[in-house]
Formats: structure tokens, C-alpha cells, sequence
């Protein structure tokens, strides 16, 4: 009875530890990055099928700024979002080099689909596939960190 | 003679005129299609045109912001927030279109989708 009582605390104690939010550390970060790229996000040799152009870049500034400003910022390099350091893992920018490796078809991928079990929803059907792939030209074209602000929503 | 000529030439003149005005007043104005906008749905989600005669679509939102846009068709509207607002548009070339709402409108924006069948 000792035995199970012991058993059953040393079993919560670890849920409670493993429920805490904490930063991964850098072998962790290193191995989902490389699953992520090379296993679990699909769609690496889709092509972008809307024709690149200036108002293609807007729509997808514009389809980016309906809900993914949230937790990318308005900049897609988390700007004023005041969480993004503290998820586990972190929000990226959208600029670095890690998410600017995926393919244009993994980055539709990732929209459509979301990842687990990070923040990041998936978002097929609540955007268009023509708004995606115009989100992904933006992703692509991202503005100078800063340069557009906060979110109104973090402003007040 | 002369005034022979000048009144046959008035008189054709008249006739002309006349029947200008008549076939003028004789077109009908463009059809009328009603379409409602409402998360996540246009109703109906499936109009038919001719190709060349013109139609007025009258849209209205009954509830948030909509919009709608084609990639392959002149034909774009902005439908505020419970408002009406009317669309003249000829459609010049025959096929199905879809068109899709341009107006973020929530969960299921993305499959808010309206279909034009254009025929010859």
C-alpha cells in the first residue's frame, strides 16, 4: 500500500514537472527541427501556383494580418507579441533561417496543417488555399523587423 | 417638288426616330439576382448566366463583413456589415467560375465560395 501510495506521487509529481512550460533544450530544439524538416512536414516539392506579383504580396499581407499577427506580429518576426519568448517551444520569426529552409510547398504544409504540439493551428478551410499561397509569398517578402509596429491588439 | 422631297425626308427622319425610341424603351432592364451572404455561405451558392446579357447581383451581408473575388472574372464586391449593395456585371466569356469571399469573416472564410455558370 506504501509501495502504490509512493508510486502514485512520484507519478504526479512528474506530470505536474512535465505540464511546466519550459524552454527545450539545444539537443531537443536541434532533433524536432530536423524531424520537422526532413520527416513530419510534408508537401516539400509543391510549387507556389499563384503568379507572383505585387498585389498577390499584398493579398498575402493582408490574408497573414486576419489572425497570424496574433503570435507572428504584424512583421512575422514576433514584434510586440508578448508571449512569443515565453511558449515552449518559443514563437520563431518567420524570418530566420530555420523557417526560411522549408520549401514554399512545406510552408503551405505547415499553414494548412499546423504543428504539434507547438502553438502553431492548423488553418485549412478557415483560409483559402489561393490566401495561403499568398501568405507564402509574404513569408517570403517579410518587412524589416519593427518597421510595421504592434498589433492594435497588444497596443491597448 | 422640293417640298415633296423635304417632307418625305421628314417624315423618314420621324419614323426613324421613332422606332429608335420604341426598341430603346422596348430593352429590358438587367435581371436581378439576390444573394445573401451569411458565415459561411453565399445562398444561392450557385448562380447561372448567359454570356453577354447583363444582370445586376444584388448581395447582401446578414451578418459580419464579406467580400467576394474571381481569379478569372471582372467581378468583385465589397458587402459591408448587414448592408445591400448592387453589382452590375456581363460576363463575356462561358465556363464556371468560383469566386470566394475576399473578407476575412471567420472559421470557415475559406470555404465561403460563390459559383457562376456562364453559358453561350
Amino acid at each position: 500500500m506504501r509501495l502504490v501510495s509512493l508510486f502514485l506521487g512520484l507519478n504526479a509529481a512528474l506530470l505536474l514537472t512535465g505540464c511546466k512550460v519550459s524552454h527545450p533544450g539545444v539537443v531537443e530544439a536541434k532533433v524536432a527541427l530536423a524531424v520537422k524538416h526532413e520527416l513530419t512536414v510534408g508537401n516539400k516539392d509543391e510549387r507556389n501556383p499563384v503568379q507572383f506579383n505585387a498585389k498577390v504580396l499584398t493579398s498575402g499581407k493582408e490574408a497573414f494580418g486576419h489572425y497570424c499577427i496574433a503570435c507572428h506580429g504584424l512583421d512575422g518576426q514576433n514584434t510586440g507579441v508578448p508571449f512569443a519568448t515565453h511558449m515552449s517551444p518559443p514563437v520563431p520569426s518567420l524570418a530566420s533561417a530555420d523557417i526560411q529552409r522549408y520549401t514554399d510547398g512545406q510552408l503551405k504544409w505547415i499553414i494548412d496543417n499546423g504543428i504539434a504540439p507547438s502553438g502553431m493551428p492548423a488553418s485549412h478551410g478557415i483560409l483559402s488555399d489561393k490566401e495561403i499561397w499568398s501568405m507564402v509569398y509574404y513569408i517570403r517578402h517579410l518587412p524589416t523587423a519593427g518597421s510595421l509596429g504592434e498589433p492594435e491588439m497588444y497596443t491597448h | 417638288m422640293r417640298s415633296n422631297h423635304f417632307a418625305a425626308t421628314l417624315g423618314i427622319a420621324i419614323l426613324a426616330g421613332a422606332i429608335t425610341i420604341s426598341s430603346y424603351s422596348a430593352q429590358d432592364p438587367p435581371r436581378k439576382i439576390t444573394v445573401e451572404a451569411k458565415r459561411y455561405q453565399f445562398t444561392p451558392s450557385e448562380i447561372d448566366l448567359k454570356k453577354n446579357v447583363p444582370v445586376v447581383i444584388e448581395f447582401t451581408s446578414k451578418d459580419v463583413d464579406h467580400g467576394l473575388v474571381f481569379d478569372d472574372l471582372a467581378l468583385t464586391a465589397k458587402i459591408g456589415k448587414g448592408k445591400t449593395i448592387d453589382v452590375p456585371f456581363t460576363p463575356t466569356e462561358a465556363g464556371t467560375f468560383v469566386g470566394q469571399c475576399s473578407s476575412f469573416c471567420g472559421e470557415g472564410h475559406g470555404s465561403m465560395k460563390l459559383t457562376i455558370h456562364v453559358t453561350e
